[in-house]
């Protein structure tokens, strides 16, 4: 179950990573024909976040000390020290921003200049910083494993 | 295509989170630093220091969104979409290196 929790939400994140890059697509081709399309995509990338952030938060809160510990006691302290650190509070921002989204998509995007640079940006924004998350989720993993074995 | 305002709830919440996004860099790097009064408060609060700096910017980001959507008679907050995105891109970047440069420098 703990492993589980621990995949599910690194596959969520993958998720919505791909949904940003769907999402930011489909605005660089606003129309009036997918303006429905643009909508739901930044509901089903706020869903995905929030979903996201609370399985990951279930297993930081629950589960990770054990791992914080081991990663402490190994080498690769940097894996807790900054990427964790970093990870933990940065995701914070990634879930206002991902909850913004949905009001900003609201806008005629075909129409509205303003509102469509700004859902590009944020929708930029969200695919960068998912990725940097997973990239430091990697990290932070291999910093347990390389503790184990200098066990 | 049109420059024109993005309505009263993207605009209140475009800059909620700005303020949120800054905030949550800000409480990041005091908490950290006193650790014997900040960060054993909330620890006390709730299970996780983790969880209440969640519902404290999640409180704010709602509060501070509601209440300048109630600015100016009802109508909002007036503020152009380019300036907005500067904003909300700005306190992103600059909370994301207020986060990143503490932990790597000085946390």
């Amino acid at each position: 179950m703990t492993n589980f929790l621990l995949m599910s939400h690194a596959v969520l994140g993958s998720l919505l990573g791909l949904a940003g890059v769907w999402l930011f697509v489909d605005v660089l081709n606003a129309k009036e024909e997918n303006q429905a399309r643009i909508r739901m995509m930044s509901l089903i990338i706020a869903g995905l976040m929030w979903l996201t952030y609370l399985l990951a938060g279930y297993f930081y809160v629950v589960y990770y000390s054990a791992d914080k510990a081991l990663i402490l006691k190994g080498p690769w302290t940097f894996a807790h020290d900054f990427f964790m650190e970093s990870k933990e509070h940065v995701v914070m921002m990634l879930l206002l921003l991902a909850t913004c989204l949905p009001i900003f998509a609201y806008n005629n995007l075909a129409a509205n200049r303003g509102a469509r640079k700004i859902v590009l940006w944020a929708t930029g924004l969200l695919i960068l910083t998912t990725v940097a998350m997973e990239g430091a989720g990697a990290i932070i993993s291999m910093g347990v494993r390389v503790a184990l074995l200098c066990k | 295509m049109k420059n024109i305002e993005i309505g009263k709830y993207g605009s209140s919440f475009g800059l909620s989170f700005a303020i949120t996004s800054l905030f949550s860099a800000l409480l990041v790097v005091l908490k950290e630093t006193s650790q014997h009064t900040v960060l054993a408060w909330m620890k006390a609060v709730t299970p996780h220091h983790w969880i209440t700096h969640t519902l404290l910017d999640l409180i704010l980001f709602v509060v501070l969104g509601l209440a300048l959507a109630k600015a100016n008679k009802g109508q909002g907050i007036k503020i152009s979409p380019n300036r907005l995105n500067n904003m909300i891109v700005g306190a992103f970047v600059i909370s994301g290196i207020i986060i990143a440069g503490f932990y790597l420098f000085i946390g």
